[in-house]
């Protein structure tokens, strides 16, 4: 694969004159930065440079690649592949190199976060807190020793998808999902698939609890082949409901507070309490065999009799399997339309390791693809992935309750993905709603904040120093910190990946 | 699977081809479409276009996401097909509105009963397409595009808006309110349009007007595949906030609007809020054309009786709310309401007491300039296709047909590619 080279590259949309003039008030907006914030912070001199001892930012004009470098390789790989990056941590990448800290992001044993109060016994009666659930999480992205493992729950989060509206908050459910989804993270794709499969979340969101042998709900048989595993258009209607029948039988599990509650609940009412209604031991789907269908059917081209692991081997033949799922993960981590040749590539070495999660990982960041120029700034951060760099940056792990409340306005608030096809990505993050409200999510954090890390050479860390023109003017020209923090953090610039 | 795909590859590319590449990405990363948009690109479109305003009409379109059960919103009380088919769903003909002996709407839908008895809403029967796709993501991205081959990435309202308004300064000639993303029906990079989630909060936080400018100066000409989408985006946020000042002090409610509805499981969208805000941006005169609001949750697979009733009081409340109001501020003879969903349900009931995806179903089309009574033809419940499922008796795009001209006196053609017979529910002008 010839890459092409940076040389060859003509700078294009030279600044035009209009450009320049809106470029001149640039100046003049730098001036007005001063009280941006409504922090009344002034400087010394408006026209101050960056940290005096640092050079001036240098506007590029066009933001050419500078994936050649070291530094922005190992940055490219820690916004991408860990939500992006405290000062301490991008320095020790630097240290490491490339190689290295892909090594220790992937091999890292996955953390286990503490528990979350009160979530296990969550019932009727106690439900769990949306918002200390989401804060929860977020607190365990901002500080776990496994960053990576963190970025593939939050993945898969968004590809096997759940809510907590239909799931509820009335049972551990959403919660347990979260648990095992990391546990499985960067195992077998289809052992993972097997626990998606029988996740009381999931047989509550897509109702395969639900589904008998007697009356088959298509629900999950549908998104399982459409969304999960092989792709929109490579299975037939008939597959769907031969599917259904066939994984037909599971119920979610009761925990011992639920039976409380609704032993309770009907002692209330002045009803006996439920026959047989006694907690479960699993924390898996339960599955009753009499529930089940008795006989035969066509699935994916195989007539017998079928049960649920026999189901997803049978998925698991279909070759599409690989290119779909392969296609998510590089339209995630390197580029928006990766070309058929390299996902077929990554995707037919991935099949060979027997889908190893881990194997497929390290394929997609060491494959020349993911810091060749197309892959630079060609991924828009989601709004989590946005919030948590930026209380890295800040060194301000005690905003994960501010991030877990600021996300529903830009258009992601964790366990309520808006439809079971996940989170939109790259630009459909970009509405005048979403811009909007990431540079209020920006303002309002540095006015809420006691004290702010000096920004020294931030530009650098984060954004590799590669910077358009007005990003450039507006950052020289700014008077203090707080207003060139403001400027980095709600640049265009930081807004990608 | 993403439908989220904005076609910026399409159009940077045609724009892009003799202009060059940022990152040296070459004739390679040119084929991949990564071709960059010009700094320029955005606001040079805008001002090309030629004032196209040629009427003061609006539509609103009301998205109900999951897949609206039609049967049970007009519910063939006269059947005896549909109460054997649904056991447990089938009941509700019993407490139906009758509008003839044939029809019902759900017992739920009172407003839009008394609507209807006024000659104020239309119900299109037995809406679809060929070869119906029973995804949810398929089926929405052949109504968004207007096109069931899905080759088309635009949206059918979106390039309503890029080919016939000039929106030059007016961000909110088409217009997503109660959401934070671009609806797809909207989505064309060549049309300027704002998504407004909260009102309220639809302003630049600390110093409000400084932000404001230096962000306008920090989005200018930004490199990069999404450099135009940004800018363009930033550049629609100040026009919004600076037209939203002024409308939100012309503006009084005139209907009592409420999102506090019960629901089974609670609503991603708050569809009141969101409709009393489209009220507010047509009654103070911001120039809107086009509005787009989504009502979820119509995914029925598992109790549907309940879920079903519920969400159609939300919706009833909230379309009785926002009709009252503009006909309090004498606008309601300008404005389109038109229900939208990717699918019908499957005549036959699931034992879960729900329903799975379905094809053909109808569409509401409501308000003061409608023609109203029953279009279409209703399903035929003794004649069910392989899969179970009712055929469809008029193409969607008929419809469509008829919003474009037959309400905003466009010319549907080269938005829909071809020319469709209308479904005349829209009354002459004037009359």
């Amino acid at each position: 694969m010839d890459e092409p080279t940076r040389t060859a590259a003509k700078p294009r949309h030279r600044l035009s004159r209009r450009t320049v003039v809106i470029g001149a008030g640039a100046a003049a907006g730098g001036l007005a930065v001063l009280r941006v914030l409504g922090l009344h912070t002034v400087g010394p001199d408006p026209r101050a440079l960056l940290d005096p001892t640092s050079a001036p930012v240098v506007n590029t004009k066009d933001w050419v690649s500078p994936l050649d470098a070291p530094a922005a390789q190992v940055a490219q790989l820690l916004r991408r592949a860990t939500f992006g990056m405290t000062k301490a941590q991008y320095e020790t990448a630097l240290t490491e190199g490339f190689q290295k800290t892909l090594d220790r992001l992937i091999e890292t044993p996955v953390a286990t976060p503490k528990d979350l109060a009160g979530a296990d016994a969550a019932s009727q009666a106690k439900p769990i807190n949306v918002t200390a659930l989401q804060s929860w999480w977020l607190d365990q992205i901002l500080a776990s020793p496994s960053p990576f493992a963190e970025r593939m729950t939050y993945f898969w989060h968004g590809h096997f998808t759940s809510d907590f509206r239909k799931v509820t908050t009335q049972a551990p459910y959403i919660y347990w999902q979260n648990l095992t989804w990391r546990k499985n993270a960067l195992g077998s794709f289809r052992d993972l698939l097997y626990q998606v499969t029988v996740d009381p979340g999931m047989l509550r969101y897509l109702d395969l609890g639900q589904s008998t042998g007697k009356a088959p709900n298509e629900n999950y048989s549908r998104e399982l082949m459409e969304l999960f595993t092989m792709g929109v258009g490579t299975f037939s209607e008939d597959d769907v409901r031969a599917g259904a029948k066939a994984l037909a039988g599971w119920r979610e599990p009761l925990t011992q507070p639920m039976v409380d509650y609704l032993i309770a609940r009907a002692q209330q009412n002045g009803r006996p309490a439920p026959k047989n209604l006694v907690a479960d031991s699993t924390k898996t789907g339960v599955f009753e065999p009499a529930r089940a269908y008795r006989g035969s059917v066509t699935y994916l081209g195989v007539t017998k009799q079928w049960d649920t692991n026999m189901v997803l081997d049978r998925i698991m033949q279909q070759d599409s399997v690989a290119p779909y799922i392969t296609t998510k993960v590089l339209r995630e981590f390197v580029m928006q339309d990766p070309p058929a040749d390299y996902v077929n590539r990554i995707a037919a070495a991935w099949k060979k390791s027997g889908y190893d999660i881990k194997t497929l990982m390290r394929d997609v960041f060491t494959s020349p693809e993911f810091l060749q120029p197309v892959a630079y700034r060609s991924l828009v951060k989601s709004p989590t992935e946005l919030m948590v760099h930026i209380a890295r940056a800040l060194e301000a792990p005690q905003l994960s309750k501010t991030i877990a409340q600021s996300g529903a306005g830009m258009g992601q608030a964790l366990f309520d993905p808006p439809e079971v096809g996940g989170w939109p990505s790259n630009a459909s993050w970009v509405s005048s709603n979403n811009v909007l409200t990431r540079v209020n999510f920006v303002v309002t954090t540095l006015g809420g904040m006691q004290k702010l890390p000096a920004f020294g050479n931030a530009h650098q860390t984060h954004i590799d120093g590669i910077v358009s023109e007005p990003t450039a003017q507006l950052l020289n020209s700014a008077a203090d910190d707080p207003t060139r923090w403001l400027i980095l953090l709600a640049s265009p610039e930081f807004q990608l990946k | 699977m993403t439908m989220q795909n904005i076609g910026i590859d399409k159009i940077s590319r045609r724009d892009f081809l003799g202009k060059g590449l940022v990152f040296g990405a070459g004739v390679r990363g040119l084929a991949a479409g990564y071709a960059a948009v010009p700094d320029v690109f955005a606001k040079a479109v805008y001002s090309a276009k030629s004032a196209g305003v040629t009427n003061d009409r609006v539509l609103v379109m009301i998205q109900l996401g999951g897949g609206n059960d039609g049967l049970q919103t007009v519910i063939p009380i006269g059947d005896a097909k549909y109460r054997d088919l649904r056991p447990t769903l089938g009941k509700e003909a019993d407490a139906a509105l009758a509008i003839d002996k044939d029809h019902g709407l759900h017992q739920n839908l009172k407003g839009i009963k008394s609507l209807y008895d006024q000659g104020k809403v239309a119900i299109v029967e037995g809406v679809g397409y060929p070869t119906p796709s029973f995804s949810h993501f398929d089926s929405i991205r052949v109504w968004e595009t207007g096109d069931p081959t899905r080759r088309q990435q635009d949206g059918w309202l979106g390039k309503t808006i890029a080919k016939n308004y000039d929106s030059a300064g007016h961000p909110l000639v088409g217009c997503a309110t109660g959401t934070t993303s671009t609806p797809g029906m909207l989505r064309d990079l060549q049309a300027t349009l704002t998504v407004i989630n909260d009102q309220a909060s639809f302003k630049f936080q600390g110093n409000g007007d400084n932000v404001d400018r230096v962000m306008g100066t920090l989005y200018t000409g930004t490199p990069g595949i999404y450099g135009a989408l940004f800018d363009t985006a930033m550049s629609t946020v100040r026009d919004t906030v600076a037209q939203l000042k002024t409308s939100a002090a012309k503006y009084v409610p005139k209907a009592s609007y409420s999102d506090n509805q019960k629901l089974v499981f609670s609503s991603k969208n708050q569809l009141a809020a969101a409709l009393q805000l489209a009220a507010e941006l047509i009654v103070t005169g911001t120039g809107v054309k086009v509005l787009h609001v989504t009502l979820g949750g119509f995914d029925t697979h598992y109790t549907e009786q309940t879920r079903h009733a519920d969400l159609m009081t939300y919706l009833d409340a909230a379309v009785s709310a926002f009709h009252q109001d503009l006909t309090a501020y004498g606008m309601a003879d300008r404005v389109l309401i038109a229900t939208w969903s990717e699918f019908g349900r499957r005549p036959v009931e699931n034992a879960s007491g729900g329903t799975d995806h379905g094809t053909a179903a109808p569409v509401f089309l409501i308000g003061d300039p409608v023609k109203g009574g029953l279009y279409g033809q209703g399903p035929n419940l003794a004649k069910l296709d392989p899969s179970q499922n009712v055929g469809f008796n008029v193409d969607f795009r008929s419809v469509y047909q008829e919003i474009l001209s037959g309400h905003l006196g466009l010319d549907g053609q080269d938005v829909l590619g071809a020319s469709f017979d209308a479904i005349p529910f829209m009354r002459a002008a004037g009359s």
